[in-house]
Order: structure tokens, then sequence, then C-alpha cells
């Protein structure tokens, strides 16, 4: 598509890269749902989740049993939880708040991606798509998996007995899939390699309806917007494709059930294919149709406006932004190291890059003072203004000055509780007690050598009690470290 | 004593209800934590107090400052305490084990005024330096340097989501910063006279309580223009911290340099009551974030810390 690039100007998108964050050698990231926190996998089996507030580290979740590169991270609705899939084939799924290990499972092959189910605010259900055969759906509690239908054909209608393991016969080839749950998790979208999207009931392991992507290439990715609208598809032909979800957000499946008992379609492939186009429809491609690059890691801006894509050619790190009508609008250009994923923060126009080297990159929108800000009685004007003065404006004793009266009527009730609900977040009910921030503990101060002496303990109660406190430099006791929930070592971020 | 404003409902009168000496030098500040189980004092006497709400006596003393301390800040959790300290620095303590954890470190002249974001993860101060310092609690670091002001920074407050600051300062200016950026967002008075001596946040963040030299009066900061003015009392020397009552009826709680506590019905800015007892200019006032409980601190004619109830 040679669309002109439409003015960088407008948009609420980034352009320049403002911080890098540095801790090890990180592979893959998640924004929680507010994005105040970053979690990033990494090369040796650690997931570091960071405050995005204050670009330092949170907490580190280590677990000595996983030693292997992290290949992706997921976070739970509410940021309760956290899964990790791992290049030694297991998934493991954190408690946040509590730094525990809750379960962990080992796959018969390595999960490239692992989404937790989004319905619910702890789950345990997990969708996990494999290196090389059909995604699966696992149960973190229990450790059992059910393996997915990945295409019609073998089994004619479409359902697939779920005791058998398609990998064990040898009779599926190597077939990479793509999958991801819809907005509330009651249906699975699989991509196979045949290019076919299919619309799973993963509860009773049933393809409900096809739709065929034009070109036929292999599926890659797949990922839904935000809001559950649109579905982004990914394939090797080169191009991103947008589907616009026709299905209600809610009660999806039931709709679906409900089309497929009325439709009158015959049975099998043409009517999956009918369920189908009324679930998805087409609405946009992207291409770079001058250098036919292959797309890395596309996804949605927070508030599905735009759509991001990487470049997946080795040696340079670009992020195409794209707006939804289809218009490349900016191509951001990092340092020469390849990309490897790339997340949009939920709230904010803020793009967070992974360079193959390890480092996160931090894409902001280069900030310039606005000079209203200076004066009380600045305005900002769009364009000029041609300015009409009064008829006294040049007397020496103008006849409003003498009228000064203010405009403001000082009866009105102000309201200095009330609070509107935020509606980037439409769906929360807060009384699931969302995870936003993670209690920022103060890392103590290492000990000076000279004038260290210990403060006698205080009791609360006891109201005579004075500490004599530590001198300047010290603020270590033993007592303090049980506070302390993040190891010693202080996170670094770069500026 | 009592104007009352509001004829629906009678208006039940604080009265005093304990005087708390513990302070060798003049009070600065007194503030409640948020779970409103405990409230603190600052003192010039170089320490702070901590103190059980519930049996209004003291738990523990922080000491560790070299210099007098003017304002103290509380987590969100009740369990941090950070003050401002004319030492040039600022100190974080742990309220439960009564330590110091962390000293902040920066400022090149007194530290007047200090506060926690909701999510306490950062610190705001403003100093005499002329700057706003935004620091991150984990590290201690500096994220923001902000030379916010021509005159020493008499007032720093987050706002409900933590993304925006207010300051106030001597030159006369009132201002808005982005707290991620430290970039300035809006200006509210430019004049040079009076100096703003407070400022503060309502509690949903949409409106400012300002204070200068010679009034107190309430903006609404999206508009630039003030809504409400509360008057009567003195104000025209000390950095007097007012503040909002909200547990039961709505009330703006100033204290004032004749020695008494003003408040006023907020929406009809008449005032409903006078507390009288002080023997020095009350400087700093806090209400409980639940019960109908002001608690306030005097100069050093008086260095006492007052319990009022409302009966």
């Amino acid at each position: 598509m040679n669309a002109p690039i439409i003015d960088p100007l407008q948009g609420d998108f980034p352009e320049v890269i403002e911080e890098y964050l540095e801790h090890g050698v990180m592979k893959c990231i998640a924004f929680n749902r507010r994005g105040t926190l970053l979690a990033a996998g990494c090369s040796d089996g650690s997931c570091v989740i960071w405050d995005f507030e204050t670009r330092g580290i949170a907490k580190e979740l280590r677990d000595k049993d996983c030693v292997a590169a992290i290949t992706s991270v997921c976070w739970s609705k509410y940021g309760h939880r956290i899964l990790v899939s791992s290049a030694d084939k297991s998934l493991t799924l954190w408690d946040v708040v509590k730094e525990e290990r809750i379960a962990r499972t080992t796959l018969p092959q390595t999960p490239l991606q692992a989404r937790l189910h989004p319905g619910s605010s702890t789950p345990s259900i997990c969708l996990a798509c494999p290196f090389s055969s059909a995604p699966m759906i696992v149960d973190m509690n229990t450790g059992n998996t059910t393996v997915l239908p990945v295409s019609i054909s073998d089994t004619g209608n479409g359902v697939v007995p779920p005791s058998r393991n398609r990998f064990s016969d040898g009779s599926a080839p190597f077939s990479p899939t793509a999958a991801c749950f819809n907005k509330y998790g009651d249906l699975v979208y699989v991509g196979n390699s045949k290019g076919e999207l299919l619309i799973v009931d993963h509860k009773n392991v049933l393809i409900c309806g096809i739709v065929p992507v034009p070109g036929n290439a292999v599926i890659k990715n797949m990922v839904f917007s935000r809001n559950g609208q649109y579905l982004l598809t990914n394939s090797n032909d080169r191009t991103i494709r947008i589907y616009e979800n026709l299905l209600p957000l809610k009660g999806g499946l039931k709709f679906l059930e409900e089309s497929n008992h009325a439709g009158d379609e015959q049975d099998g492939f043409e009517k999956l294919k009918a369920v189908g186009s009324r679930c998805l429809a087409l609405f946009r491609e992207f291409q770079d149709s001058i250098t036919k690059v292959h797309w890395k890691a596309p996804c949605f801006s927070g508030d599905g406006e735009w759509v991001i894509g990487g470049s997946a050619s080795k040696g340079e790190h670009k992020i195409y932004i794209w707006d939804k009508a289809g218009h490349l609008v900016k191509i951001l250009e990092g340092p020469k190291e390849a990309l490897i994923d790339l997340a949009w923060h939920p709230v904010h126009p803020i793009v967070v890059s992974v360079s193959l080297t390890g480092l996160v990159y931090i894409w902001a929108k280069d900030y310039t003072e606005n000079w209203s800000a200076f004066a009380p009685d600045f305005k900002e004007l769009e364009e000029n203004e041609e300015y009409v003065e009064r008829e006294d404006e040049f007397d020496l004793m103008p006849e409003t000055e003498k009228v000064k009266e203010s405009d403001v009527d000082e009866d009105e009730e102000i309201d200095i509780m009330g609070v509107e609900k935020d509606s980037a977040f439409s769906d929360s009910d807060m009384s699931q007690g969302e995870i936003c921030f993670l209690p920022a503990d103060p890392s103590p101060d290492v000990p000076e050598p000279q004038d260290k002496f210990v403060g006698s303990n205080s009791k609360q109660g006891d109201s005579n009690q004075s500490v004599s406190a530590l001198s300047e430099e010290a603020g270590q006791s033993g007592r303090l470290t049980s506070h302390i929930s993040t190891p010693l070592e202080v996170g670094v971020s770069a500026i | 004593m009592a104007n009352n404003g509001n004829p629906t409902q009678a208006y039940r009168p604080y009265s005093l209800k304990k005087i708390l000496t513990n302070h060798t030098r003049a009070v600065s500040c007194v503030k409640f934590s948020k779970n409103g189980k405990l409230f603190a004092s600052a003192s010039l006497d170089k320490t702070l107090s901590v103190w059980s709400s519930e049996t209004l006596t003291k738990l523990f003393s922080l000491t560790g400052h070299s210099d007098g301390i003017s304002d103290l800040a509380w987590s969100s959790d009740s369990t941090y305490i950070c003050s401002a300290s004319d030492d040039r620095t600022l100190r974080i303590w742990d309220a439960r084990s009564a330590e110091c954890v962390k000293t902040l470190k920066g400022h090149s002249d007194i530290v007047f005024c200090v506060n926690f974001n909701p999510q306490s993860n950062l610190i705001v101060s403003g100093s005499f330096d002329d700057t706003v310092r935004i620091w991150d609690v984990k590290t201690g670091k500096s994220l923001h340097i902000i030379r916010a002001h021509a005159m020493p920074v008499t007032s720093v407050h987050f706002n409900r989501d933590g993304s925006l600051i207010v300051s106030g300062s001597h030159d006369g200016s009132c201002k808005i910063w982005d707290a991620s950026t430290g970039a300035l967002l809006k200006t509210l008075i430019d004049d040079k006279v009076p100096a703003v001596s407070f400022a503060k946040f309502s509690p949903n963040g949409k409106f400012i309580l300002v204070a200068t030299l010679d009034n107190t009066l309430l903006w609404n900061y999206s508009t630039g223009k003030f809504l409400k003015i509360y008057s009567g009392h003195k104000n025209r020397v000390y950095c007097i911290a007012s503040t909002f009552s909200v547990t039961s009826e709505k009330y703006i709680v100033s204290g004032s340099e004749d020695h008494c506590i003003y408040l006023w019905d907020l929406q009809g800015k008449n005032l409903v009551q006078k507390l009288d007892g002080h023997t020095d200019t009350v400087v700093s006032v806090t209400c409980h974030p639940t019960e109908n409980m002001i608690v306030s601190a005097a100069l050093d004619n008086d260095r006492s810390v007052r319990v009022w109830v409302q009966h």
C-alpha cells in the first residue's frame, strides 16, 4: 500500500525513544491491564516486573527449577497472576503479590506462547501454542491438556476426540499454529497452516466456524484488540489483516450456537464457512509492497485506533504504525538490533519494544512545553484570529474597567468528593481488587563504616520509650530485612 | 462563636478533648495516617512523634534529623512516614519498626514540604532552593528535578491518581506539573504578591485549595477561575496548612495567626466555628479520615498538639 504518510504532528502515537530498561537479557514483555506494571521474561528463566512509573524493578519472580529462556509472559485480567512459558517446555503460574509459584506443568513441546483465560481474576486455565503442534488448553491445577482441533479435513465434521494426542501417532507434520482467546474467553480463535481461521468452542472441543484467510498462507500471530472488537492476523504472505468481530462481546458462544441451529445450510465445511462469515468480516490489510517485509509481533494500540508491527528483517529495529483506515502514519527506527517483541501501553501513547540484545526500549511522544502553561491568562490559538478592540480600549479612563465583577457564581455547589468512572476501563468491576501497583518498600541505605550504632527496639504502646536513632548513613538492622520483599540488588534503569 | 449556616441540620460543635505536650519546640505539622489509626507530629526540636488515635498517647519518637522538621507525609498503606527537614534532607521512616529506612539527599537548601503519591512509589518535595524534586521511594534517587519557582516552594501535593502535582511558592505563583515527565502544565496564579503559602488538591482531584498570605481561596483549576473565598482568619506570615473535612458535612478547616482554628462551610463559605485554646499561631490542622476528629499543632509559645472532637 503506497498510501501517503499522514502528518505525523497529528495523532496520539509515540515518536522517539525516551528511555531504555536494562536487566539481564529480556526476551518478551507484557503490560498489566492499566499499564502501571511491565512484566519481562528473561533468558535466564526469571520474570522481572518493572514499575512503569518509576522505571525501576518492583519484583523479580525466580524459580530454581526453571533456568531456560522465557518464551512468553501473560498477566491475568486484574494483575493477580502471571503465566510464563519457557524453552524447557514448562509453564509456570505465579502469584504476583506473594511472589509464590502456584503451579508448574511440563508439556511435550516447548510452548512458544501461553495465554491465561481472560474471563476470570484467578484463572488456572490457559491456552498454550507449542512449537510445532496444535494449540492446547492446559489446566494448571491438574496438569490436564486438551488439544484443540486445527483442521476439519481429517475428521470430516470438526469434532476431535479429546483423548487423542495428535503428535504421538506421528501423523501430524510440522504445522505451526497461532491461537488466542476472545475477550471473555468463551471462544478460542485458531489460525492454521492452511491459512484458515477456526472458531473453536474450547470447552466442548468443537469447531464452530471457519474463515478462510485470503492468500492461504500460514498464520503466524493472532491477537484481539483490547475492546475485543477487532482481530489481527499476521500471515506468512507478509500481510497483516484486521477482521471485525461480528459476534457480541459477552455471550459470543451462545450466539454462535443459536445461529448454528438457525441456519439452513447443509452440514459440513460449507456450513462452518457460513457460520464463520457471520463471526468475522475482513476489514483491512496492511503490507509494505515495496520492501515486502515480514512482520513480527503486530498488535493494536490500547484504544484500538492504531496498529503496529515490527519489521522481522534482521539487523533493523523498525516499527510501523498504521491508523485503522490503513494509512501508514509513522515508521519508528531504533538502533541496529533486531526486534523480537512489541507492546503498546494500554492507556498512554507509549510503545515498548524488545531488541535482540535484551534491552527494552520505551518510545514516547516528543514532549514540548506548552507556552500557555506559563501564564494563567494565556490562551493558545489554533490559527491567527483577528482582534477587534473594544470601543474604549485606548481611552485614558475606560468605562469597562470601572465595572469589575467576577462572572463566577460564588454560591454554586461544589462537589469535592465525586469521581467519574474512567471510560477507558468500561468493564472494570473494581470490587475485584485489581492490582494496579506493587507496594514500594524503600531499600535500606547502605551503612557507612563510621559512627554506626544500633538503636534500641521500641515497642508499640509503650509510650515512654524513645528510639535513639541510627546515624544519618546507617539504616540497617536485622528487623528491617523482613519487611523488604525484593532482593537487595537494586534494578537498574538507565536513561 | 458558632454561626450556624445550615438551617436543615444543627451544627454540632467541636470541643477540646485532649492537649498533648511532648515537643520541646514549635510543632510544625500534624498528619493522620490514611487508615486513621495513628497520627504523627513534626517539630523544630528535630523529632517526630507518633501517637495512637484511639488512646491519644504517644507511641514512639523518630529521631535522626540534625535540624528542625517542617513537614511530614504518610504513605497510603500507613507504613512509611517521610519527613522534610531544615538539614536539607528527607527521611523515610518505617512506622512499624520506628526506624529510619532511607535518607534522601539532593536539595541544596531547607526542605519545606513533602508528600507521597497515592501509589506511594514516588515522593514529591519542595525546598527553599526553589526546586521541586520527585523521588523514587524504592531507590531514593531523584527521578525529576524541576526548577519550579523563583522563590522558596511552600507546598507540594499529588492529585488523586498521582498524575499531577500542584506546587505553591513565595514568588506568588501556583503551578501544576505532569508527574511522569516533570513538565509544566498550567500556571494558576501569577501575581507576585501575595505569596502562596499552601496548595492542595480536593479529594476528587478536581479543585485546588490555595492559601495566600491574605486569604484562602478554592479554585477550579481547569477553568482557572476561583470559585469560593474563605476569610476571617489571619494569615500574613506563616505557611499555615488547611484541609477539607468530609466526614460529616463538608468544611474547610484552617489554622490562624490569632491562635484559633477556623471552620467554614464549604458551600456557603460562612464561618461555622472558631476553636480557641492554643497560645500561639496554629500552623497545621489535620482531619481524621473517617471520624469527626481534628488535630492541631501550634508554634513555639504553645508547643502543644490538641485533639478536638465533635459531640
